[in-house]
């Protein structure tokens, strides 16, 4: 139902309620709707109202992305952090974040339903993951001498590593994080997500990476049924 | 029998008493005839089934005030609902295999995981998915549901056999099943190290099972494990799904 409104009436805030609404409803949108904006209510007497408090969740801001002021903060050239920024290679000191068995189960296709959302709208990820059986070292070295002949930089911080496309794409340059997980002595589950740029860009970017990272990849978690792809390819 | 009928219609005015009866045993025996052919081609799916759909905006209204979903939203969902369960049968409601087609892009394999997530939903045990027990559920994912219900939820998953506690044996069967849907495997030793550090860790009682208690103080120590317990996409459900604007019984 559309619903037209002249600019006569919206300056009177001339308007109905629906008659389902209660009568609280009704008089909050009547004070959020006054056209005096001296006497309008505020965001704040908005949240201490009776009728907007019930049953409210103020809201829990969880990451889609990798918010790139953490990643930074790692990568931090200042020395202020507690981690040293190493653009050069150097001895691991420490090991790499460990993945318990339920973080590992909850990486299930069948537990993480936005593909439900995803496949309705043809959506694609924005992260993927792959099992391998070599060491952490290995699969860093691997990664890095696979991203850079394709125009990447390559940050490292430990075990996670940030990858930044020297081109500039369709929505800025891509950055790529990629992270791994101790899952058991000879197992790691490699992360790899978008942080910045074009989703599609991310893909072929993806799709490139894992050519050059065949012989460390077990297999991965996502095998498309297409029967194209031999090795890891991102989840549609 | 065609003689008969025809004479039927030619005359359209009075029927003899011989045509009454004819007519009166045809009749039934043409309904019966239309009734097996429209349950046989209902086997075959020529027809679609009696659509077991909510009609009624009232439902819709219902469904918001029982979750975290605006009217729109519902509406919203209401579509997804319709794709989900149309994509292998078409009656309304979400079956399994439709469950795992969305989720795998493929209808057929074993995944304990989706028999959890299936069950879950499946709130009156009949074998399938319909509206309402969709909107419970899915409600759980809301980013503002209370993280209380998110983890409850979890829980359940988890909790295989749900005798109310998760049992080691239940978390073996699991990393075993994440394993393969990785395909890749462990030895016994690996896969018994990994368990042990995970019980270490989240078995305070050591008692080799978790209860709720223990599940929560875990996940609060954890909270990338209920990642997947949040979908940011439902809070933008009526962008995504905007075809019910055409349909809505609310103003905007």
């Amino acid at each position: 139902m559309e619903v037209f409104l002249t600019h006569n009436q919206i300056f009177k805030a001339d308007f109905s309620c629906p008659l389902w609404f209660s009568s609280s409803a009704k008089k909050l949108i009547k004070k959020i709707l006054d056209p005096n904006p001296l006497t309008r209510i505020t965001i704040s007497e908005i949240i201490e109202n009776d009728w907007f408090k019930k049953g409210y969740m103020p809201p829990m801001f969880e990451q889609a992305d990798v918010s790139l002021d953490d990643v930074d903060a790692i990568f931090n050239e200042s020395g202020d952090s507690q981690n040293l920024v190493v653009e050069r290679r150097e001895e691991w000191s420490s090991v790499p974040a460990t993945m318990n068995a339920f973080e590992l189960i909850s990486t299930s296709q069948g537990l993480n339903l936005g593909s439900l959302f995803e496949k309705q709208m043809g959506l694609v990820k924005q992260e993927t993951r792959f099992t391998s059986k070599c060491p952490a070292n290995e699969i860093i070295s691997k990664i890095e001498a696979a991203a850079m002949p394709m125009g990447f930089g390559v940050k490292k911080n430990n075990y996670k590593m940030k990858l930044l496309g020297e081109k500039t794409g369709r929505k800025g340059h891509l950055a790529v994080t990629t992270e791994i997980f101790q899952v058991a002595p000879s197992l790691c589950m490699v992360e790899v997500r978008k942080s910045k740029g074009d989703t599609l860009e991310f893909h072929t970017f993806y799709n490139n990476l894992s050519t050059g990272l065949k012989d460390i990849v077990w297999k991965t978690t996502d095998v498309e049924k297409d029967g194209s792809a031999a090795g890891p390819s991102p989840r549609r | 029998m065609g003689s008969t009928s025809k004479s039927l219609f030619l005359r359209s005015s009075s029927l003899t008493i011989g045509e009454s009866i004819c007519a009166a045993t045809m009749i039934p025996i043409v309904a019966v005839i239309d009734f097996l052919i429209f349950a046989t081609t209902n086997c075959f799916g020529f027809r679609p089934r009696p659509k077991k759909f909510l009609c009624g905006f009232a439902d819709f209204t219902r469904l918001a005030n029982e979750s975290r979903f605006s009217v729109n939203e519902i509406e919203a969902l209401y579509e997804l609902f319709k794709k989900l369960s149309s994509s292998i049968i078409d009656d309304g409601s979400i079956h399994k295999e439709e469950l795992q087609l969305a989720l795998f892009h493929a209808p057929y394999g074993i995944n304990l995981f989706l028999d959890r997530v299936f069950d879950l939903f499946d709130e009156k045990r009949n074998g399938v998915i319909e509206f309402d027990e969709f909107v419970h559920a899915i409600n759980v994912f809301h980013p503002y549901s209370p993280v209380e219900d998110k983890i409850d939820f979890a829980f359940r998953l988890y909790d295989l056999r749900q005798t109310g506690f998760i049992e080691r044996e239940e978390v073996k069967q699991m990393v075993i099943a994440i394993l393969m849907e990785c395909e890749t495997t462990l030895s016994d030793d690996l896969l018994e190290e990994i368990i042990d550090k995970t019980f270490a860790d989240a078995d305070a009682d050591k008692d080799g099972q978790i209860n709720k208690e223990e599940w929560k103080a875990f996940v609060l120590r954890h909270p990338s494990l209920l990642k997947n317990m949040t979908l940011s996409h439902l809070k933008c459900v009526t962008t995504l799904f905007p075809s019910f604007v055409y349909n809505t019984g609310v103003e905007d």
